[in-house]
């Protein structure tokens, strides 16, 4: 694995039963890159995703992932809980907030350290407990306000916009001080203004904290604005990688939107 | 609303002073030694007195409503008029924050006072014993269980499984069981909460790690059999158990410090304090512990699973422990009612107990620490009377008609119980203003 690679996919294949979702992928990811992932519907982009953060296990290939903390290290059969503690964060395709839970008390959880027990010190309150909370405070109220939510902090999570739904997610996300953030189609269901919002952020949360994204996203211009270098998923295989432009111009991923099967693409 | 704001100490004394009239003008006056009794014939307040609860002197029922009246009319009316949203325009959110958290102190005062004087009250020893050991007892059980459904969404259908291991724990380290005490050596009763509430403790463990990667229906299910074989053992096993008849002779509590000793006899009232010592530390305890980021990782995982886990908490890790303390306050309750009752029976931890339980806490409030209480107190003092005066022609098997019937139109109307727990409730209202002044402070502290 070389200096710069932050994530890197060999040969993963992941079946179902009889269903192959994803057949002998390989991707790699540098540190500090904006990657997307792309296809169409049922390519297993988001198959991808759940196999990167332990929610699947592959059946072949290795996933490695370098945290710059510890040695490279594989994430196949790791639970998903270690793998965010490892530093690898995700948002979801339908945002999964803590509805009950005021906006600030979302991003909060997402600071805290979940190692531990807790509950002695829940109820002594030592200076040990304290400070954690003051940490936590501070950390979700940097991402509050990184992400635009200071105003609605109070407010339940249940009572937000779409757009800003999708923002406290990825506030919730940063709050566990990720180095890999895999956002799920952070722009489904909001509105073009939304969507330019989103845009500008997602940039910053690699510009300014330098926290390294990939991306699944269905919104071409989105995509093209955003992404450095894309892979092109389709029935569970990649067809295609490169930057926007070569991907604009690469006839199987032509076919593959335009909706011809894969044997005539092949052929 | 502001308790100490003029018109607020204004309507007090005013509603004191009717309080006092009202007492000095019904009924027969009391002579020399005799209580005088409410006197206003066929009214609610005689039946009261008739049933036992309070045989007391009327100015104590009437300056207790008064002050009960004044609490309700100052904090709750308001909130249900426009009159309030107008109120909340002018005044500022710290101020308004700060009133509540004034208020809340002052209710918290009336109840504490309210309740040490209680005993005073309640001149039948039969009540007393009913507070104790229905009400007391049950309340910390229901708090124990809230942990487990309310705060981390785990239906536990065997919670009196717990009970009956802190109870039979309690009898055989005593060594009033068949089974010889441990090392042939019986310790006194107090020194078995520490060991009955670990032991209950182990086995909540014990059962949880196996069994709590399961979901919803199937945990309660393993739950369930798990009480099913803790009743059968505690009911069949007579050489270990003692069987059907348990134990007549477990030891009442005492406490020996050397320069201070008591010993816990036959009079309710003392073990009534223990039992209010003890829940006052259960309140504290749970309170803190729902607040902190145990209890917040409870909630993000009663929520949503995966999100919870997306961001490092482990499931299984959080709810065993739910499970655990839940377990451990279980064993709690079965020491106490070991020490309380001084004889213990496989018919105090059927499987009817669990769903006892389960009620108190549906009908107060899933999650809702005060109002598991309040739901305790009331259900448990309803069954009660029902049970021991049976009114209206009641026969005992008619409880569960009527607890039925109170489930079914709770679920209609307040399905949130009695006093929802803020973060349960806010499912059902949306915008709140949440964590109150905490938040303002947070938000505006680091950006110096």
């Amino acid at each position: 694995m070389t200096e710069d690679l932050l994530i890197k996919v060999e040969n993963v294949t992941l079946r179902f039963g009889g269903v192959v979702s994803l057949r002998d992928v390989t991707l790699d990811m540098r540190r500090g890159e904006i990657l997307a992932v792309i296809g169409p519907n049922g390519a297993g982009k988001t198959s991808l995703f759940n196999s990167i953060t332990g929610v699947y296990e592959p059946q072949e290939g290795t996933i490695t992932f370098a945290s710059a903390k510890a040695p490279p290290l594989s994430v196949i059969g790791k639970k998903t809980y270690r793998i965010a503690q490892l530093g690898v964060s995700r948002t979801f395709q339908a945002s999964r907030l803590f509805s009950a839970l005021t906006v600030f008390e979302n991003v909060k959880i997402g600071a805290e350290d979940h190692r531990g027990i807790g509950v002695l010190g829940a109820l002594v309150k030592g200076p040990r407990t304290r400070r954690g909370e003051h940490i936590s405070d501070n950390i979700a109220s940097e991402q509050l306000r990184f992400v635009g939510l200071v105003n609605e902090a109070g407010t339940v999570a249940s009572q937000l916009s779409y757009g800003a739904r999708r923002r406290l997610e990825i506030a919730r996300a940063l709050a566990t001080d990720p180095e890999l953030i895999l956002l799920d189609e952070p722009a489904a269901g909001t509105n073009p203004s939304e969507k330019l919002e989103l845009t500008t952020l997602i940039r910053r949360v690699r510009d300014e904290r330098g926290v390294s994204v990939l991306l699944i996203e269905h919104d071409m211009k989105l995509v093209m604005a955003l992404a450095e270098r894309l892979y092109v998923l389709n029935f569970g295989s990649v067809i295609a990688e490169g930057t926007p432009e070569e991907i604009r111009a690469n006839p199987a991923v032509i076919d593959a939107y335009l909706g011809t099967t894969p044997e005539e693409a092949g052929a | 609303m502001n308790l100490l704001s003029r018109a607020s100490l204004k309507r007090l004394v005013v509603l004191l002073i009717g309080a006092v009239v009202a007492a000095v003008m019904t009924g027969a006056p009391g002579g020399y030694g005799v209580p005088a009794y409410t006197g206003i014939h066929g009214s609610l307040l005689e039946r009261v007195s008739y049933f036992g609860l309070f045989t007391t002197q009327r100015w104590t029922i009437f300056l207790t409503l008064a002050i009960l009246a004044w609490l309700f009319v100052s904090m709750y009316l308001p909130r249900a008029l426009f009159i309030r949203r107008r109120m909340e325009a002018v005044t500022s959110l710290p101020t308004r924050v700060m009133q509540r958290r004034t208020n809340r102190w002052i209710l918290i005062a009336v109840v504490i006072v309210i309740t040490i004087f209680l005993p005073k009250f309640v001149h039948q020893q039969f009540w007393m014993y009913l507070i104790v050991e229905q009400i007391g007892v049950w309340i910390l059980l229901a708090l124990g269980l809230n942990v487990v459904v309310g705060f981390a969404g785990l239906l536990d259908l065997g919670f009196a499984a717990f009970y009956a291991i802190g109870a039979y724990t309690t009898a055989w380290f005593t060594g009033v069981l068949p089974t010889p005490a441990p090392f042939n050596h019986p310790i006194p009763t107090l020194w078995c909460i520490p060991i009955g509430v670990g032991l209950a403790m182990v086995f909540g463990i014990l059962l949880g790690i196996p069994t709590l990667r399961l979901r919803g229906d199937y945990l309660a299910i393993v739950t369930l059999g798990f009480a099913l074989i803790i009743d059968d053992f505690v009911g069949t096993q007579s050489g270990v158990t003692g069987g059907g008849e348990g134990s007549l002779t477990v030891p009442k509590f005492v406490l020996n410090m050397g320069f201070w000793h008591y010993h816990w006899e036959i009079n309710p009232t003392p073990y009534y304090y223990l039992c209010f010592i003890f829940v006052v530390i259960f309140l504290v305890a749970f309170t803190a512990l729902e607040y902190s980021r145990v209890g917040r990782a409870w909630v993000a995982i009663r929520e949503d699973e995966v999100a919870a886990e997306s961001i490092g908490i482990n499931p299984l890790k959080y709810k065993v422990m739910a499970f655990a303390v839940g377990a451990a306050s279980g064993g709690f309750g079965g020491v106490l009612t070991a020490g309380l009752i001084g004889n213990i029976n496989p018919t105090l931890f059927q499987y009817q107990v669990s769903v006892n339980v389960l009620i108190l806490v549906i009908f107060g409030g899933m999650g809702s620490i005060w109002g598991v209480a309040i739901g305790a107190i009331v259900v448990q003092t309803a069954t009660s009377y029902l049970d021991n005066y049976q009114p209206w022609g009641y026969q005992l098997n008619d409880l569960y008609m009527y607890i039925g019937a109170l489930l079914i139109i709770m679920m209609i109307f307040r399905p949130a119980g009695i006093l929802p727990s803020r973060r349960r409730k806010r499912e059902f209202q949306g915008y709140e203003v949440a964590h109150e002044g905490h938040l303002d402070e947070v938000l505006s502290g680091d950006e110096e």
